[in-house]
């Protein structure tokens, strides 16, 4: 028996699609304009979606993923099936790829993770285009080491626009003249062959966690930043720090200390943070803020000289 | 309004039970209230009942009544047909001071009549059997194609939005103009 959805108001609407899953979301989008309408003053669960610029799109939410794959096959369109890669998914018609993602944003208004992976550089930035005239939050941008989309240190400079919420990554190594400077940061970041980010912009920076690879950063650089750390007030959001480069060396101090920085006393520390467990140090140097917050700091040398730094009391100490 | 009374359907007392005398304090005697539909037919609701309405519950809270005073005044739900109003009833009843389960298999079955008993839950504020309403309907369209949900959803295609919009500006104009002419003839 069927039923005149269109007739409910806008409230009862939106009830009903936040119990809708994305699969029948976006077969609802193709009935007609107003139905796509509908959705978007209705409203939905939050979804998220994920986009690697091919014909592979992803809806998430609290660990469950939808997934939609390209046909050309009109036979295929809106068949779902469960398969050994997939949970869930859906084949659906595509075409090109940018449009559908568009489309998928009138629907689901939240980019889990842009993945500048395939498509060119005038598809990537005129996607981003559209995702800042939209006002569209996203939460992640990875970029990886070799991705198919030429020109990306480019689209640099456009993708400062956006709202990157929770991490940028980006793996990537840009030519050496690169320059680029941050106007508003996420939660993280992860730069390999980040020589291009420097001591001033890692004083400014208002991340929880830094995470930087091949860097330029000197011992110097490092000191002056502890220096800045020991302040009251400064970098509040800081939980992790890690700078891998050649530039960490045993030629001066770092807060008047000649590396290898460590703590050889038994017994031995490990400190690790609550939530990323991963991110930890073993016999790591305390080291105290003016405000009594503690750090824990490591810099080991050899073939790939490195610094941690963690700012949270120990968990789990080693006897 | 009719002077037909309907006892609800379901384990609701017609009169409120006295308590028993073994009991170690006097059970308070449970008020009832009374609500009609568009067929008029009442229905005797226990204020148990009706707590799962916040729109009734917000209404009758320290409202007083007495028995006679109730029965006297019955809430009306003129926009509410009658077998929709008596479906929320047994439900409210069914599920009066009971915790409501995730799944709930006392669901009116009518697909015929989800329509208005959603509209009426929503009125009525019954927030989950509105969960409840709204899951079925939804669950009609899943695994639907596009074609599918435009049928079970009774969606017009783009094409007949686009007719009913011309024929809706089409009459508002002729309405207008004939507002006009009306005008113009009075004045004259």
């Amino acid at each position: 028996m069927p039923i005149a959805l269109l007739k409910f108001p806008t409230d009862l609407l939106g009830d009903i699609f936040k119990l809708c899953d994305p699969f029948q979301l976006y077969c609802l989008s193709k009935c007609s304009k107003r139905t796509q309408r509908s959705i978007q003053l209705g409203g939905t669960k939050k979804w998220k979606l994920s986009f690697r610029g091919r014909n592979a799109i992803v809806a998430s939410l609290d660990g469950l993923h939808y997934n939609f794959g390209g046909t050309e096959d009109p036979d295929e369109y809106f068949e779902t099936q469960k398969n050994w890669r997939f949970d869930n998914y859906m084949t659906i018609p595509f075409g090109e790829p940018f449009d559908v993602f568009f489309g998928f944003l009138g629907i689901f208004r939240i980019v889990e993770e842009l993945d500048v992976a395939f498509g060119s550089f005038e598809q990537f930035s005129k996607a981003i285009r559209e995702l800042i005239d939209r006002h569209i939050e996203i939460e992640r941008i990875w970029i990886g080491c070799t991705p198919k989309v030429e020109k990306v240190d480019k689209l640099m400079p456009i993708l400062n626009q956006l709202n990157i919420t929770q991490k940028f990554s980006c793996l990537k190594k840009f030519p050496s003249e690169f320059r680029h400077q941050f106007d508003k940061y996420p939660n993280r970041i992860l730069l390999h062959h980040s020589f291009w980010f420097n001591i001033s912009q890692l004083l400014e920076c208002t991340c929880d966690r830094i995470d930087l690879r091949e860097s330029i950063l000197s011992n110097q650089d490092m000191d002056m930043f502890f220096q800045k750390w020991k302040r009251p007030g400064s970098f509040p959001n800081l939980r992790w720090l890690h700078i891998a480069g050649e530039n960490i060396d045993d030629k001066s101090s770092i807060l008047e200390i000649i590396p290898p920085i460590l703590n050889v006393n038994n017994p031995r520390v490990e400190v690790a943070d609550r939530l990323y467990k991963h991110d930890n140090i073993v016999d790591p140097v305390r080291i105290t803020k003016a405000d009594g917050t503690e750090g824990w700091l490591k810099v080991e040398l050899g073939s790939w000289p490195e610094l941690k730094f963690l700012v949270l009391n120990p968990i789990a100490p080693n006897t | 309004m009719s002077s037909t009374e309907q006892g609800t359907s379901s384990a609701a007392p017609a009169e409120p039970t006295t308590a028993p005398e073994s009991a170690a304090a006097p059970e308070v005697p449970e008020s009832f209230y009374y609500v009609h539909g568009k067929d008029k037919v009442v229905h005797k609701v226990s204020a148990g009942a009706l707590q799962h309405s916040a729109l009734i519950h917000g209404m009758i809270s320290n409202l007083g009544y007495t028995e006679e005073q109730a029965k006297a005044n019955p809430f009306p739900f003129e926009n509410i047909d009658g077998d929709i109003l008596q479906m929320v009833v047994d439900w409210c009843n069914q599920h009066k001071g009971k915790p409501t389960p995730p799944e709930d298999t006392n669901l009116p079955k009518q697909k015929e009549k989800l329509f208005d008993l959603v509209l009426a839950v929503n009125y009525l504020e019954i927030k989950e059997l509105l969960t409840y309403c709204c899951k079925q309907v939804a669950m009609m369209v899943k695994g639907k194609s596009p074609e599918e949900i435009r049928e079970i959803w009774m969606i017009p295609t783009d094409a007949e939005d686009e007719a009913a919009e011309k024929e809706a500006k089409k009459r508002a104009g002729k309405e207008a103009a004939g507002e006009t002419a009306a005008a113009a003839g009075d004045a004259k």
